[in-house]
C-alpha cells in the first residue's frame, strides 16, 4: 500500500541571494522513504553536499538550512507540535539538527508545504514571510540587534497581526555565535548545533508563517479513536499531574538523587543546595503559569516570575531541566531567581542554554586552575556562583566582546586557543555535552560518543536504564538499547512529534504505527518505520564520514575518563577507556559499520533518489 | 436547562486541544483555524493565555448587526439560520469578544453552537480551563471568578532601564481551584 494522504507533497525552496521562492513537487518515493522532519532534512543536506563536492562552509551561502515538520505534525494526537531544523552545523562542521515545539511547525505545514529549504544570503537583514501560498522576503534592517522577544513583537506589529508564528534569532545569531539558537513562540528553542548562526549568516532574522489549510488526514475517525486512547492513557498515568505541575523541572531531584546532575562544570554530580533550585521551589515561589506545545496535555513548559529581590520582574518561559542544571548547579549558582534571569537572558540573546552553561562552567574552572589568566578574562574575575560576572560573560559571548569573541566560536576554538582546556571543556565532536553525567554508566557515554550531532542526549538517553540495572547488564544489552534508542528517538523527529509521552509516561510506541497509518493511509509496522529511521542514521553517519569523521571522533570528554565525580552515589566512577573501545567495536559490528565506524561501500546508493 | 461555557484563563496552558477538537467535530477536518474557540497568548507583559469563547449573549451584538436577521438567541444559544445568511460577516466584526471567526474555505461564519449542550472543548481540555456552568449558577461563576481575581491577582513594581513598570500576575499554587 502506498501513501494516500498526510502530505501536501510540496517543497518550498527559497534562495535569499536571488530573492526567489519556488514550490517543487515531492515524489511518493521520496515521502515514503524519508518520512519527514529530520529524514527530509538529512536527504536534502546530503544532496546539497554532493552538489558542492562535500566542500561546504557551514556559515557560507551554500549551506542549506532545512526547516521540516513531519507528517504527524499538527495532527490530532498527543504532543504533535514538533519541527526540525537541519543543516551542516557550524559548531561541529558535521551533520546538525535541532527541533522545537510550540505551534510554529503546525502553522508552517498549514501554509501547504511539507518542507522548507533556504540557501543564499539576503542583501540586508530580512524576514521570510510565508503567508499561505505567497512567499515574500521583507527587508527589516530595524530588527538588527533586537532580542528574540522584541523582534517577535516588532514583526507582529509590522505585519499587523498577532495570529502568525515567528521563529527568530537574537543578537547571538546575528553575530554567528556557534551555539546560537532559533526561538519561536517567545521561548521554544531549537537550541543545539548552532542553527541560529546559520540564519545569521544568511541575514535572515526570522521566519514568519501564517497558514490556514487543512492538514491532510487519511482517516480522521480512525485517528481520533486511536489518539483518544493515547490521551486517556496519559491522563490516567500516576505522574501525569506531576508533569503538568513541574514539567521537566522534576528531573532535578531525580538527577541529584541518582548522582547524574552536573555541578561545578561536572566536577561533581550532586548539588548540596539542590532543594533551592528544584521543582518544588519553583512551584512554591516562582511559577505563574503553564505552557504547552501544540496538542500536548502534559504542558511540561513552565512560566516563572521573580517576585522579589534584585531580579524582580523577570518573566521567563522555563526553566526546564537542562537549562536549570547547566545555568544553575553547573555554574555553582544556588539562587533560583538568578537561574531564571540567566535563562531569560539566553532567550533574549538567542543562545543555547546547554552550550552556554557548559562553556561558562569551563571558563570558571579554567580560571580557578590557572589555565586562563585575569587578562584572558579582560581583567574581571569569575568564580563559582558569581551571578553578576556570569550574566555579564553570557552577554559578552552574544556580543562577541573581549574573551566572548573566542568563547562564541565554541569549544573547538577554546581548545585551539588554550590546549589545556581540552581537559576541562566537556564536548564531543565540538558540541558541548548536555546535563546528564555519563560517568554513571557506559551506555550513556556510548550514546554521547555515537550521536550524529555530538554530545547531546536527543539520540539516545539510556541513563535511566543504567540507574535501574547498575553494573548487572551485559555489553550486548547496553549496545542494543543505545541502537534501539537511536532508531526510535529520531523516528519521533521524522514524524514531527514529541518523544516525552513515550519516554516519560511510557506511552506505547506501537501507537505511532497506527497514527502513521491513519494519517497517511499507508500500512507500515513499527519495525518497518524503525528501519527507515535507521537508514537515516546510516545517512547522517555517511555525511559525517564524508566530511572527515571516523572512530577517533566517537570519543568522550577527558573528564569522563580521568576525573570522577567527587561525591554522591557515583563518586569515584569513570568510564574505562578499554571498556569503552570494546563497546564501541561491538556497536559498529551491530550497525554493520567497519572497525573505523564507516558504513560499507555502496550504502550511499540507497540515498541516490 | 441551558448552560454557559466559562473560562479559567489561569489554568490554560495554550495547548490548542480545544481548537482542534472543535474543528474536527464541526467540519471533520484537522484544522485549528476552523474552530469556534481560539486561545490567545500574550507574553511577557502580561503573561496570559485566554481561550476566547462565545458568551451566547441574550442581546447578541452579532444578531443586531445582521442585516437579514439570520441570528437568533434561542434556548441559551445564538443560532445561525444558514438558509438566510448572506455571508457578509458583519457578525464577525460586531462581536465585542471577537468570538466569531471566518475562514477562506467556509461560506458561513464559524460560531459556537455549544455542541448541543455537551461541548467537545470542555470534555477534552486537559487542564480544566474550560467549564460548563448551569445558567442558574451563572452569577455564582462570575462571583467566583471575581473573587479569585481579587484574591489571586498580585501586583509588583519594578524598574527596567530606569523606567517604572508594573506587572500583574495571578498567583497559582499547588492547590486545585
Amino acid at each position: 500500500m502506498s501513501i494516500k494522504s498526510g502530505y501536501f507533497k510540496k517543497h518550498l525552496h527559497v534562495d535569499l541571494t536571488k530573492g526567489s521562492a519556488e514550490r517543487r513537487d515531492l515524489s511518493d518515493a521520496f515521502i515514503e522513504k524519508y518520512i519527514g522532519g529530520r529524514g527530509f532534512g538529512a536527504k536534502l543536506v546530503w544532496d546539497n553536499l554532493k552538489r558542492h563536492d562535500f566542500k561546504i562552509d557551514p556559515l557560507g551561502t551554500e549551506n542549506l538550512l532545512v526547516v521540516a515538520p513531519g507528517p504527524l505534525t499538527g495532527a490530532y494526537l498527543p504532543s504533535s507540535g514538533k519541527n526540525s531544523f537541519v543543516a551542516i552545523s557550524p559548531a561541529t562542521g558535521l551533520y546538525g539538527d535541532s527541533s522545537l515545539g510550540g505551534g510554529f511547525g503546525v502553522e508552517l505545514r498549514q501554509t501547504g508545504i511539507d518542507v522548507l529549504s533556504i540557501t543564499g544570503r539576503a542583501p540586508q537583514l530580512s524576514v521570510l514571510f510565508i503567508d499561505n501560498s505567497e512567499t515574500t522576503i521583507l527587508p527589516m534592517p530595524e530588527l538588527k540587534g533586537k532580542s528574540c522577544l522584541e523582534a517577535e513583537g516588532m514583526i507582529k506589529e509590522r505585519l499587523g497581526t498577532y495570529a502568525v508564528h515567528v521563529a527568530t534569532i537574537g543578537v547571538a545569531g546575528e553575530n554567528m555565535v556557534k551555539f546560537a539558537c532559533v526561538n519561536a513562540d517567545w521561548g521554544r528553542n531549537a537550541g543545539r548545533t548552532g542553527i541560529g548562526a546559520i540564519m545569521g549568516s544568511k541575514n535572515l532574522k526570522a521566519i514568519v508563517v501564517r497558514g490556514h489549510r487543512d492538514i491532510p488526514i487519511y482517516d480522521m475517525i480512525g485517528l481520533m479513536a486511536e489518539a483518544d486512547k493515547a490521551f486517556k492513557y496519559m491522563e490516567e498515568h500516576k505522574y501525569f499531574k506531576m508533569w503538568q505541575q513541574e514539567g521537566l523541572m522534576n528531573v532535578i531531584e531525580y538527577a541529584n538523587e541518582k548522582g547524574i546532575l552536573p555541578a561545578y562544570n561536572f566536577k561533581d554530580s550532586v548539588f548540596a543546595k539542590h532543594n533551592q533550585i528544584n521543582g518544588a521551589t519553583m512551584l512554591d515561589h516562582y511559577k505563574i503559569g503553564d505552557s504547552a506545545c501544540f496538542l500536548c496535555p502534559m504542558c511540561c513548559g513552565n512560566i516563572c516570575l521573580v517576585k522579589n529581590g534584585k531580579y524582580t520582574g523577570t518573566v521567563v518561559e522555563g526553566p526546564e531541566y537542562e537549562s536549570c542544571a547547566m545555568l544553575g548547579p553547573n555554574l555553582g549558582i544556588d539562587n533560583f531567581a538568578a537561574i531564571l534571569s540567566a535563562n531569560r537572558l539566553c532567550d533574549e540573546l538567542g543562545v543555547d542554554t546547554i552550550s552556554t552553561g557548559n562553556i561558562v562552567g569551563a571558563v570558571v574552572e579554567g580560571y580557578e586552575r590557572g589555565i586562563l589568566s585575569l587578562s584572558d578574562l579582560d581583567g574581571g574575575e569569575i568564580t563559582w556562583g558569581d551571578e553578576d560576572a556570569i550574566l555579564e560573560l553570557i552577554r559578552k559571548i552574544a556580543y562577541r566582546q573581549g574573551i566572548g569573541d573566542i568563547l562564541a566560536d565554541g569549544s573547538r576554538r577554546i581548545i585551539g586557543k588554550w590546549p589545556e582546556m581540552d581537559k576541562i571543556v566537556l564536548q564531543v565532536k565540538g558540541l558541548e555535552q548536555s546535563a546528564y553525567d555519563s560517568r554513571a554508566g557506559a551506555s550513556m557515554g556510548l550514546a554521547y560518543a555515537t550521536s550524529d550531532i555530538g554530545a547531546h542526549h536527543t539520540r539516545a538517553w539510556t541513563i535511566a536504564r543504567e540507574m535501574e540495572e547498575g553494573q548487572n547488564w551485559s555489553d550486548e544489552e547496553k549496545v542494543d538499547i543505545v541502537i534501539y534508542h537511536q532508531k526510535l528517538r529520531p523516528l519521533f523527529d521524522m514524524l514531527g512529534v514529541c518523544r516525552l509521552p513515550w519516554i516519560e509516561l511510557g506511552l506505547s510506541e506501537r501507537h505511532y504505527e497506527n497514527f502513521y497509518k491513519y494519517v497517511t493511509g499507508k500500512e507500515a509496522s513499527l519495525e518497518e518505520l524503525l528501519e527507515l529511521s535507521n537508514d537515516i542514521y546510516d545517512l547522517t553517519r555517511l555525511i559525517n564520514a564524508r566530511l572527515g569523521m571516523s572512530r577517533k571522533d566517537d570519543s568522550l570528554p577527558y573528564k569522563v575518563w580521568a576525573n570522577p565525580p567527587l561525591t554522591g552515589p557515583n563518586a569515584g566512577k569513570v568510564i574505562d577507556r578499554e571498556d569503552f573501545q570494546r563497546l564501541l567495536s561491538l556497536y559498529y559490528r551491530k550497525r554493520g559499520w567497519d572497525e573505523d565506524g564507516i558504513p560499507p561501500a555502496g550504502v550511499d546508493r540507497k540515498f541516490e533518489d | 436547562m441551558s448552560k454557559k461555557l466559562t473560562v479559567i484563563p489561569e489554568q490554560c496552558s495554550g495547548c490548542s486541544i480545544c481548537e482542534l477538537v472543535c474543528a474536527i467535530k464541526h467540519f471533520g477536518v484537522n484544522n485549528p483555524k476552523k474552530a469556534a474557540i481560539r486561545v490567545l497568548t500574550t507574553y511577557p507583559h502580561p503573561v496570559m493565555r485566554m481561550p476566547i469563547v462565545c458568551s451566547q449573549c441574550r442581546v447578541p451584538a452579532c444578531a443586531q448587526a445582521c442585516p437579514v436577521d439570520a441570528l437568533r438567541w434561542t434556548d441559551g444559544v445564538v443560532r445561525l439560520d444558514e438558509e438566510n445568511c448572506i455571508s457578509c460577516f458583519k457578525c464577525v466584526e460586531a462581536c465585542p469578544f471577537g468570538a466569531i471567526y471566518a475562514h477562506d474555505d467556509c461560506d458561513l461564519p464559524i460560531m459556537c453552537d455549544m455542541c448541543g449542550g455537551d461541548p467537545e472543548c470542555v470534555k477534552k481540555c486537559p487542564k480544566g480551563a474550560l467549564r460548563l456552568i448551569p445558567e442558574a449558577a451563572l452569577g455564582e461563576s462570575k462571583r467566583l471568578n471575581n473573587v479569585l481575581s481579587y484574591t489571586q491577582m498580585k501586583e509588583i513594581e519594578f524598574y527596567e532601564k530606569g523606567e517604572r513598570k508594573i506587572i500583574h500576575y495571578a498567583e497559582t499554587g499547588k492547590e486545585e481551584l
